[in-house]
């Protein structure tokens, strides 16, 4: 995982937790709060109406008490008690809709609405002849919508009950009452009897005309318990609901509120958490974002600088910060610098050694190449030297076997046949010491002489060599060599074989009538020896190669002159070895001129 | 000179020896434009039998014993020091057998044995090559262009008898 991330994950990890543990408890402490402030309104509401109804109730029952005891009604007398009574009537506003008093039969003796009856077995009848204020259950009355009750309470002249005083109280003014008491914006009371008919609702229609025993309330305050809960009331909805039982008039009351408006507060609280939760979460993110950038950021052009340094194109990093990432960064730039000077350094020393080694292996392939060439030439000399060997061999055999055969030959056929023989050992010989001066020299082991030698001695050997060739061939030689030469030290033996070779060539290329010069000329510490011609020259390109072991300008020509191309090859090593070199002057059809300097012997 | 040419002249030597069989050879020669001594040559032609070799080689002293062995064999021999040398002889004389030498100044044995067999004239004549080269390449070389044998130096006298003979035994058969 990058560094990056973890640190992201760790301020998550510590700012989350704990900030959704305290969200969690102020949530559930507020839910708790608020949960017991709308019981305790709740309760307040129920004590309220409670208190509302038993002050109303007290205020019938001390009017019943005053006026059963007052001198108009226990005289009776019809007159007085109709303007007494109704006084109560008009100024107590619509709640007592009738006064009436019972004799001890039941049998009505005056009503404020003059109506007659009887009432004996009406149990507010018996129960106030027993001495007792009775209230009625609440029941309908007349007006539609209207409900009512009857308190009655013993009428007493001197202690002896003389009749019942009885009331019809109407329950509107209560309602009102109770409907003006604060019970919350969705609070709903309503009162039950001890069947678990409503009684009170704001909805009077519902009133003494529907049970509501369906619910939890209802059926608990039947049982004369009060408490607190949550249930289904009977519209289906979840609500709170506080329930009180008065035993006095066997009422159940009910103060209901919808729990979810009761505890809307809960519902905004937990609103309120999560938000501020969540605008805490995003800026811890955001404050971790930007420190781990802040952390990674030189970490990661450290890791991007090593990147490159490996890739070959450093840059170097740039160093924000003095603390440890700082010194990092910097020791990372030195030695990345260093370690560039050492690479540039290491490659140029190895540009170098390759240099080398392609110079050396050019220099390599060349002297194979150069190897190469030498072995073709090299086959090819043996070729042409042992056809060269063969020939004459040839012609010595045949020879032979022709005198063999012949018993009584022609004198003169035998002759010219052994003569044939000779010539063709004598050129055999020739060629073979050939090979072997070649061979020879070509192993050091060519034994020289050196001593001090008269060039004109030289030249006059060779010319009694070459003078039966030349007048064969009609080739003129002239000399040129001052009179007075002094002495050179030369090989004398190997000088002769020089020039010979040299006269070979000659003659192999000069055309009848031409003409060979043979020339020495005084250079003050050496002399110069050439031989020109008149032949067919040498062209340019070949120039170059006569001296090659192998060469031959023209393989087929040489065997006229009895050699097998070897002869420049052996007398440019014989002078050599006297610390010179021939020289060749050349063009095609102008002749041909070979030179060598040898030094003179001290005097 | 092709072999119709050739004939013509024999054809009108003959019919001069028919009119006067003592006409002298100077006398013909003047007739027919030819020097004197082919007239002979031709008229001892006429009633030459022998088989014709032509030895070709630049070499004068290995040919020499060649052609004396030859002649001693009965064979008429033809020389020729040069391959140029060689196409004119073989036009002139139709030999029977030529042996070729390889290696020769200018024009070589391959050449001239190539040469040889594009004469229409001389497709009964057999070719032997004589050479001092023994390589397998220069043998088949040789047998490519078109010669019927190959022999190498330093040969045995009596086996290139009985080369030539084989030869011609070949060249009648054709």
């Amino acid at each position: 995982m990058r560094i990056r991330s973890e640190i992201i994950l760790f301020f998550l990890l510590i700012s989350v937790i704990p900030l959704s543990i305290v969200a969690y408890i102020s949530y559930d402490n507020g839910k708790e709060a608020i949960r017991a402030s709308v019981m305790e309104k709740l309760l307040g509401a129920t004590e309220n109406t409670g208190n509302a109804i038993d002050n109303w109730m007290a205020a019938r029952k001390d009017d019943m008490r005053v006026i059963s005891q007052s001198r108009i009604v226990v005289s009776k007398d019809k007159k007085q008690l109709h303007e007494y009574l109704d006084t109560f009537v008009r100024g107590y506003r619509g709640v007592y809709r009738e006064f009436f008093i019972l004799d001890l039969n039941g049998s009505i003796i005056f009503s404020t609405l003059d109506r007659e009856g009887n009432a004996g077995n009406e149990r507010y009848f018996t129960e106030a002849a027993n001495g007792k204020l009775y209230v009625s259950d609440v029941s309908l009355s007349e007006i539609p919508g209207s409900s009512e009750m009857i308190i009655a309470n013993p009428v007493k002249n001197n202690g002896t009950i003389t009749g019942i005083m009885a009331a019809r109280v109407s329950l509107e003014n209560l309602y009102r009452i109770i409907e003006n008491i604060d019970v919350g914006k969705s609070g709903e009371v309503f009162i039950v009897n001890k069947d678990g008919n409503i009684i009170f609702h704001k909805n009077r229609s519902m009133i003494l005309l529907r049970s509501i025993d369906d619910n939890h309330a209802v059926r608990e305050v039947r049982y004369e318990k009060n408490g607190i809960a949550e249930y289904i009331n009977y519209k289906g909805e979840k609500v709170l609901g506080s329930y009180y039982w008065l035993p006095l008039y066997r009422w159940g009351l009910i103060v209901e509120e919808n729990i979810d408006e009761a505890y809307t507060g809960v519902v905004t609280l937990g609103r309120l958490m999560v938000t501020v939760s969540f605008f805490a979460i995003i800026g811890v993110v955001f404050l971790a974002v930007v420190i781990s950038r802040r952390l990674t950021e030189p970490i990661k052009s450290l890791e991007n600088g090593a990147i490159d340094l490996v890739k070959g194109n450093f840059r170097p990093i740039p160093v924000t910060s003095s603390n440890e990432i700082g010194r990092l960064a910097e020791i990372f730039n030195q030695t990345a610098s260093e370690l560039l000077f050492i690479r540039k350094k290491l490659e140029d020393r190895i540009q170098l050694a390759n240099h080398d080694l392609e110079k050396k292996n050019r220099e390599l392939i060349d002297a194979n190449e150069g190897l190469k060439k030498l072995d073709v030439m090299k086959s090819e000399f043996i070729s042409l030297i042992s056809h060269e060997l063969k020939t004459p061999l040839s012609t010595i055999k045949v020879s032979a076997e022709y005198l063999e055969t012949d018993d009584n030959a022609d004198p003169v056929e035998r002759k010219e046949m052994l003569r044939v023989i000779i010539k063709n050992i004598d050129r055999q010989t020739r060629m073979i010491n050939d090979i072997l001066d070649l061979s020879k020299m070509e192993a050091g082991k060519m034994e020289f002489q050196f001593e001090n030698v008269d060039m004109r001695e030289i030249v006059n050997a060779v010319i009694e060599n070459i003078g039966q060739l030349a007048l064969k061939k009609k080739i003129t030689i002239s000399l040129d060599i001052p009179d007075s030469l002094p002495q050179i030290i030369a090989d004398k033996e190997k000088l002769i074989i020089v020039l010979n070779n040299l006269a070979g060539n000659a003659f192999k290329f000069t055309p009848e009538g031409g003409s060979i010069l043979i020339s020495v000329k005084d250079l003050g510490d050496s002399i110069e020896v050439s031989m020109k011609d008149t032949g067919i020259g040498i062209d340019k390109e070949k120039l170059e190669k006569i001296f090659d072991k192998f060469y031959q300008v023209d393989s087929t020509s040489r065997r006229k002159i009895g050699g097998c191309g070897l002869g420049l090859s052996i007398a440019s090593g014989i002078i050599r070895t006297h610390g010179s070199q021939i020289h060749v002057e050349s063009k095609p059809g102008g002749g041909s001129t070979f030179s060598f300097r040898l030094k003179k012997a001290e005097p | 000179m092709n072999r119709d040419a050739i004939d013509d002249i024999d054809d009108r030597i003959l019919q001069l020896i028919t009119k006067d069989s003592n006409i002298p050879n100077n006398e013909m020669s003047g007739i027919i434009g030819i020097p004197e001594n082919e007239i002979a040559a031709r008229i001892r032609n006429f009633s030459d039998t022998r088989s014709i070799i032509l030895i070709v080689d630049d070499d004068m002293d290995s040919l020499l014993p060649l052609k004396r062995s030859l002649e001693r064999e009965n064979y008429k021999v033809v020389e020729a020091y040069s391959g140029q040398e060689a196409l004119q002889k073989a036009s002139a004389e139709t030999p029977d057998v030529i042996l070729l030498d390889l290696m020769m100044p200018g024009m070589d044995g391959y050449e001239v044995c190539n040469r040889l067999k594009k004469e229409m004239n001389l497709k009964n004549t057999q070719i032997i090559m004589l050479t001092a080269r023994d390589d397998v390449g220069d043998k088949i070389r040789g047998l490519d262009i078109g010669a019927d044998d190959y022999v190498t130096k330093p040969f045995n006298l009596s086996e290139l008898k009985a080369r030539i003979k084989t030869a011609l035994r070949r060249t009648r058969n054709l």
